[in-house]
């Protein structure tokens, strides 16, 4: 299944919408640092709002998707865990790495991403 | 009719032909033990007839209903006019003793007879002692459930301060259950409520140890998840040299001497100034 990836400003927004195989989670991962390079974004919100499950495996590509997306230069910012997938990572011991931000929903997680980027836009190069 | 029916025939006979005796005997030995100072003499009178005909009725129809029903009567009771269970429990093993020494004292002329009668009478005995012994246990084991069903339901407020703002007041101890439950309800009130900072309160906490702190750490990893920074307020002076000495690792989470001042900083979190109105 083709996930989309969206443009918005100056970054891009996916969308869970269904549990993905192991593999559709690999591809994911490919398009979204195709579409970094391509797009030049400064940011990334993935959006886990429609997932019931998360299991370990999907745990660790967020967090390394976060970690490539941020080599390329784009935050990256998760939003919208349900507390019960929360709960089980926890539970797991699975700590989402600190280099991922989070956000309680998609607004919040742009409002974020905005604050983030204006402060750098603030600096001036002479 | 088989030979155990004739002296259960018997032995209900005999006792039916001498209840007022046989009460009188247990009330009098009952008193002299100071077993009954509680009662009025017309409570007596109830409890000794009620217990006799709970005995006669389970010896002759080998049922044993109306003896569990009495037993759940008097746990209630006892639980409720908080009479010791040992004070129930002396006063049933009396009137064990006060039938068998009568069946004792009618039969003793025929060893025969007394060994099956008794051998009708024990089992009954016996089983009537330990429904009732199991009804206190478990009148209190149901009021333990419910009390710590209760201290659970009403110990962990999840209080909205700010439209943004979530505070937690934690009180008593924190065990594994208890735990549990509160991650679980402070997660459901930051999505409900969409609070991006939770203050946990642990001024009421007496012991914070290893464990407590490690469910602390799990609740703000969860919290974090979400999308909500959590700060812990009211770490006493003492508790925070036991978190010291154990060597918790407490870098990841903010901390701060009072309740106050980590609502001071929630609200610098979130860029919020309360001031005087002019």
């Amino acid at each position: 299944m083709e996930i989309p990836i969206l443009k918005i400003e100056d970054f891009l927004i996916v969308s869970f919408q269904t549990e993905l195989s192991d593999d559709e989670i690999d591809k994911l991962r490919e398009d979204i640092l195709d579409k970094i390079k391509e797009t030049n974004a400064r940011g990334l919100i993935i959006d886990i709002t429609a997932l019931k499950i998360v299991d370990s495996f999907m745990a660790r590509s967020l967090s390394s998707i976060a970690t490539t997306a941020t080599l390329l230069g784009a935050k990256t910012v998760v939003v919208g865990m349900q507390p019960a997938v929360a709960l089980t990572l926890v539970e797991l011991g699975l700590r989402i790495k600190w280099n991922i931000q989070t956000a309680l929903n998609l607004e919040r997680g742009i409002n974020l991403l905005r604050e983030a980027l204006k402060s750098e836009k603030d600096v001036v190069y002479e | 009719m088989t030979e155990k029916e004739e002296f259960v025939e018997e032995l209900s006979g005999l006792l039916e032909d001498n209840a007022t005796e046989l009460k009188k005997q247990w009330v009098k030995e009952m008193t002299e033990m100071g077993l009954l100072e509680k009662l009025s003499s017309l409570e007596i009178e109830q409890q000794s007839t009620a217990i006799y005909d709970t005995c006669v009725l389970t010896i002759k129809t080998g049922m044993y209903e109306a003896a569990k029903k009495y037993a759940r009567e008097m746990a209630k009771k006892g639980v409720l006019e908080a009479m010791t269970v040992d004070q129930i429990i002396m006063g049933m093993l009396k009137l064990r003793d006060v039938y068998g020494r009568f069946i004792f004292y009618k039969y003793q002329k025929d060893v025969e007879k007394l060994y099956k009668v008794l051998g009708v009478y024990e089992p009954v005995a016996n089983r009537i002692l330990s429904i009732v012994a199991l009804a206190f246990v478990e009148e209190r084991e149901m009021k333990i459930t419910d009390q710590q069903q209760a201290m659970l339901t009403l110990s962990t407020p999840v209080l909205q301060i700010r439209d943004q703002i979530l505070v937690l007041p934690l009180i008593g101890t924190i065990d594994s259950a208890r735990a549990a439950q509160i991650v679980e309800q402070l997660l459901n009130s930051i999505v409900d409520t969409q609070a991006s900072v939770v203050i946990i309160d642990i001024t009421g906490v007496p012991i914070i140890d290893t464990a407590v702190a490690n469910h602390l750490i799990k609740t703000i990893q969860a919290a974090k998840m979400l999308g909500a920074d959590t700060i812990i307020t009211g770490i006493s002076p003492a508790n925070a040299q036991t978190l010291v000495t154990l060597g918790v690792d407490l870098s990841m989470m903010t901390t701060r001497g009072s309740l106050r001042s980590g609502v001071k900083l929630a609200d610098e979190m979130l860029k919020l100034v309360v001031m005087e109105k002019r």
